[in-house]
């Protein structure tokens, strides 16, 4: 096989003309008798012969060389070769600066780092405050912590912290986003179950509350969503558990048995928690562990219960401050309106007397709009329509009518009266069928009545046998048209008798011409 | 008669001597410029065409052939004279191709990945394409090391000792390599036989 392909590469060779005189005589001996080699060497000189049709040469450029001659007249300057080396130097540079600092002064990456992460842990330690304070704990929350060994973190009880020990017996403390649910009145049902009278009760509660006051410097909140817990806080929950069981094993020992939830069976008569729960009142323990949105760390804090108290005291007395000017200018609400001149007037209008109100209360101010009422639209109907369309033709001047036939009757009287004025309008014609009949348009008007007439003219076409009386507008347009009209008639009814003429005349032409048929001889016999 | 021929069979050989590159660098190092201008007259067009061949972009042509005689033009005072001027000429053409597509590659590794429509159109369908297409395309998707042998060799029919020194290799790599070339050219138009025959 590798002989084969050695001679396949000499045959290349072999084309391309590049062998020996000896390997080439050689090589055309063995192609003789060779059928393999021959196929090969068509293939390898069809290839050879394929890429040198295929691939065109570059074409020619006429400005090459005058681009070469400028560009070997620029000199580039010393720079452009720094430049190049830019990147290079940059990075060299950086590193000698920081081999410099970090052998004259070694620890300052370890310094920054220490800046940036108390400048961190500076950041979420600002305003923190005691959860007690922000999450508006009950004695209900601080008995959940106590058996059920969960406190919420904040008033809307959506996040929750939860104590639990693994098997090995090692507490542990983690942040869950769903608790106990609510409305489990464990805190009822336990003074429930136990009995206990209203004294009771009241040491109960005195009880929670004074831990609830311990447990303010345990867990610390702040809108940063911070939570710093004192790692102590496992111990106050043990004290807490033993001094409510010790408490009500007092009061009720029998019942006791029955409401304890289970897993508590250890703290009955144990002697060695009422030691702890001194021990655990008494311990300072600094150290805080910090959950917040970044990272977790531990670091001492020093929650200052007594400087945190002053400032409750203080923001209470400026509330009670602030909440008694509220109410003394409260009780002296001096409201005062000023209306421009305009609006004034309006005051006069019926409507907005009534319907326009305010209200003053303590709280708030109300102000009733009056009411925009729309007038009702009246539509009318298609007869009302009609008739108001009829009543409006009676008012239309232009007017035509039919007089019968003259027969026998030559005398014509004409009246026309007016609804608003006292006389009518008389025509009379005597004489009927003259051109100058219809000269009394003016005739017996009053002076009123005639300024009504002003523009108008009568016309009257004594040709056409007095059969249609019209009167026209002046202004209208409808007498040019009728004049236009009757000339196009006129002119084209001399046009048509010319034709009818000319007609004549051809026929009377084509007559003469037309050939007289041969009258047969008769035939004598 | 005799006399006049032989004065004119004397004169041809010089002008000849006068010409070729070795005398013109020569005069070029004495300090005649304009030397230069005749050298790259005379070998501009085959630089172009070796970097068109490589590179196979039309637009690079002239910057890189520029490149390369200004290169020339700085180095020549020290030619050797060991080798031809051609010889040199188009290793340093070979090699200022290389550079350009190593700096392609390189910028490629930074730039987005390129569509798979380009790979995937590399093969037009036979009956829409003509054969020099098809042979160009299966070119140029061969690996550099063995194209450029090839087009050296077929196209702008360098022997295997010029390629030889142009590259940087040996004879027997560059019989190998072309062989090689055509090998793959083959399989790689196994598809358009038919088309091609």
């Amino acid at each position: 096989m590798k002989a084969l392909y050695k001679k396949y590469e000499m045959l290349s060779a072999y084309v391309d003309n590049e062998l020996s005189d000896a390997d080439r005589k050689k090589l055309e001996e063995e192609l003789k008798f060779s059928k393999e080699l021959q196929e090969k060497l068509a293939e390898l000189k069809k290839l050879k012969q394929l890429t040198f049709s295929s691939v065109k040469s570059v074409e020619e450029n006429p400005f090459f060389e005058t681009r070469l001659a400028a560009a070997m007249r620029i000199k580039n300057p010393w720079y452009t070769k720094i430049r190049k080396l830019a990147p290079v130097l940059s990075i060299v540079a950086v590193s000698i600066i920081l081999m410099v600092v970090l052998k004259y002064n070694p620890q300052i990456i370890n310094r920054i780092l220490e800046q940036q992460r108390s400048n961190i842990s500076a950041f979420y330690k600002e305003n923190l405050k005691p959860l007690l304070f922000t999450a508006d704990l009950t004695n209900e929350d601080i008995f959940n912590f106590a058996f059920y060994h969960q406190l919420p973190l904040d008033n809307k009880k959506h996040q929750y912290l939860q104590f639990g020990s693994d098997n090995n017996g090692k507490q542990y403390f983690e942040i869950k986003k769903a608790g106990l649910a609510e409305g489990n009145n464990n805190l009822e049902k336990f003074i429930k179950g136990l009995n206990l009278n209203e004294k009771q009760q009241g040491q109960m509660d005195s009880i929670l509350a004074s831990y609830a006051a311990d447990l303010q410097s345990q867990v610390l909140v702040n809108k940063k969503n911070t939570v710093a817990i004192n790692p102590n806080i496992w111990n106050y929950n043990k004290a807490l558990t033993a001094d409510l069981i010790s408490f009500a094993t007092k009061a009720n020992k029998k019942e006791m048995e029955k409401v304890l939830p289970p897993g508590f069976e250890h703290y009955y008569n144990n002697k060695s928690l009422a030691q702890m729960v001194s021990r655990v009142k008494s311990s300072t323990n600094k150290r805080y562990i910090f959950f917040t949105p970044d990272s977790i760390f531990s670091e001492p804090f020093n929650f200052n219960k007594d400087e945190f108290k002053k400032e409750m005291q203080q923001w209470s007395k400026e509330f009670k401050k602030n909440m008694k000017e509220l109410s003394k200018n409260l009780n002296n609400l001096d409201f005062t309106v000023n209306l421009d001149d305009n609006f004034a007037k309006l005051k006069k209008d019926s409507a907005w007397a009534k319907d326009f109100k305010v209200f003053f209360d303590s709280n708030y101010c109300m102000v009733h709009i009056p009411n925009i009422i729309i007038p009702p639209i009246v539509v009318p109907g298609m007869g009302d329509l009609s008739a108001h369309l009829d009543s409006l033709t009676k008012l239309m001047k232009d007017y035509s009518f039919n007089i019968p036939e003259l027969g026998k009757h030559k005398n014509y009287h004409f009246k026309y009266f007016y609804h608003d004025s006292s006389k009518g309008l008389n025509f009379n014609f005597k004489a009927f069928g003259f051109d100058s009949a219809f000269n009394s348009k003016n005739h017996k008007m009053d002076s009123l009545f005639y300024s009504r007439f002003k523009n108008r003219n009568f016309h009257f076409n004594p040709d056409s046998m007095a059969s249609l009386f019209r009167s026209f507008r002046s202004d209208s347009t409808n007498i040019n048209q009728q004049r236009s009209l009757q000339k196009e008639m006129q002119e084209f009814q001399k046009e048509m008798e010319n034709f009818r003429k000319e007609m004549e005349n051809l026929q009377k032409e084509l007559r003469k011409n037309v050939p007289q048929p041969e009258t047969k001889k008769p035939v004598i016999i | 008669m005799k006399i006049k021929k032989k004065k004119k069979e004397l004169l041809y050989p010089q002008i000849l001597n006068l010409d070729d590159d070795f005398s013109l660098i020569k005069r070029f190092i004495d300090g005649d410029q304009s030397t230069f201008n005749t050298l790259v007259q005379r070998h501009k067009e085959k630089v172009r065409n070796i970097i068109y061949l490589t590179i196979g972009n039309h637009d690079l042509v002239d910057d890189i052939a520029q490149e390369v005689f200004l290169t020339i033009y700085k180095n020549l005072h020290n030619f050797r004279f060991e080798s031809q001027f051609t010889t040199w000429l188009y290793r340093i053409t070979v090699n200022k191709c290389k550079d350009h597509l190593r700096k392609i590659k390189i910028r490629n590794i930074f730039s987005p990945i390129k569509d798979t429509e380009e790979e995937l159109s590399y093969y037009p369908h036979p009956e829409e394409s003509e054969v020099r297409e098809i042979v160009q395309k299966a070119i140029s998707k061969l690996p550099e090391k063995l194209r450029v042998p090839l087009l050296l060799k077929d196209i702008e029919g360098l022997s295997y000792q010029e390629i030889a020194e142009s590259v940087q290799c040996e004879i027997g790599t560059v019989k190998s390599r072309i062989f090689r070339a055509r090998e793959g050219l083959r399989d790689i138009l196994k598809p358009y036989a038919q088309e091609l025959m």
